[in-house]
């Protein structure tokens, strides 16, 4: 996937370890991967990120949650017919948090390459 | 090896992984495109009876067989409407099927960009015609550039651009190849040698086959191909 709107690397300057930028709402596989899938499907439902992320019900509700304090999706209840369902879609905030935590991995990554004897 | 940063460098490369493996993951899951292939199809074979019924040929005796001059007035009747349709009909399915599958959509940019492309392409094709009957055609035979471009300009050159467009946004790199290879038939046809001794009428009947059953192959192959990922 592409960097959706990746901010300035961190806010502490380029020569802080990229680790002291992440955050820690995001960089979590569960939280990130609820972001990674709203961004791509622009809106997705409950009973697919369930199935994707292969959580139970109360464990993604928790994860949602969290995410939804943050400000980083927005959450919206409707009927199919007479079934109920949640719709996930990602804020702005949403995007540009991941967008960041995405550049932050990357920069991780080629830091821990850079560093002598290839680690 | 430093005991903070391997750990780091691996765990951020797994989440990246997880990252793309999901992503790809769901932009497969959103794709519904043997219904867009089939909608076309149904709208390029239908177009066969105007073209006959509407199809005006001039035809000068030279030598022992003829010069014709072929206008396609079905074209305007029938496929400005019916690919505006077409499109409204792909985004309408695309929305709906993705939407059971518990997604949103990408398709919107799609439609639009077809509908655009139909509205000037015809606007071309149109433009290309009024020039030539006032300047009247190349000499015969004509000009390669000016066939390729034609055919390019016409309905199912629209439709191949088009494809073109859902393949980067489906990043669908299987739909890409299927699009070239629709092209490179529309651009430079075949016609096996059918309907040499049909009536005139039919002149564009082999290639209109040739260019429906593509289509339908690809929406077959599509569908077999998302029903076993699936």
């Amino acid at each position: 996937m592409t960097a959706p709107n990746a901010g300035p690397p961190t806010a502490a300057g380029p020569d802080v370890h990229p680790v002291l930028g992440l955050d820690d709402v995001v960089h979590q596989r569960v939280r990130l991967g609820i972001l990674t899938i709203a961004h791509e499907a622009r809106r997705v439902e409950f009973g697919y990120l369930r199935s994707q992320l292969e959580l139970t019900a109360g464990n993604l509700s928790k994860h949602l949650t969290v995410l939804e304090t943050a400000g980083l999706i927005a959450v919206e209840k409707g009927y199919a017919g007479k079934r109920g369902r949640t719709w996930i879609t990602l804020t702005a905030a949403g995007t540009a948090a991941l967008g960041r935590e995405i550049s932050r991995l990357k920069a991780l990554i080629d830091r821990v390459e850079l560093t002598p004897d290839g680690l | 090896m430093t005991t903070e940063s391997a750990p780091a460098g691996g765990d951020a490369r797994r989440l990246l992984s997880d990252v793309r493996s999901l992503a790809h993951r769901v932009r497969r899951d959103q794709r519904a495109t043997w219904i867009a292939l089939l909608i076309l199809c149904v709208a390029t074979l239908a177009a066969i009876p105007f073209d006959y019924y509407f199809l005006v040929a001039h035809c000068t005796p030279v030598g022992d067989g003829a010069t014709c001059t072929f206008n396609r007035r079905g074209f305007l009747f029938y496929w400005p409407p019916a690919l505006l349709l077409s499109y409204a009909a792909i985004a309408v399915c695309y929305v709906r099927i993705a939407r059971q599958r518990g997604l949103g959509a990408r398709v919107l940019p799609y439609a639009i960009t077809g509908a655009a492309l139909t509205v000037l392409f015809t606007a071309a094709w149109v433009g290309i015609r009024l020039y030539l009957s006032h300047y009247g055609t190349p000499a015969d035979p004509l000009p390669s550039w000016y066939l390729l471009l034609d055919r390019l300009v016409a309905p199912a050159g629209t439709i191949g651009v088009a494809l073109l467009v859902l393949a980067r946004l489906e990043r669908n790199a299987a739909l890409l190849a299927f699009t070239l290879g629709y092209l490179a038939v529309v651009l430079v046809p075949i016609d096996f040698g059918w309907g040499r001794n049909w009536d005139i009428h039919t002149t564009f009947l082999p290639q209109q086959i040739i260019d429906g059953a593509v289509l339908l192959a690809g929406a077959i192959g599509f569908a077999l191909s998302g029903r076993r990922q699936r």
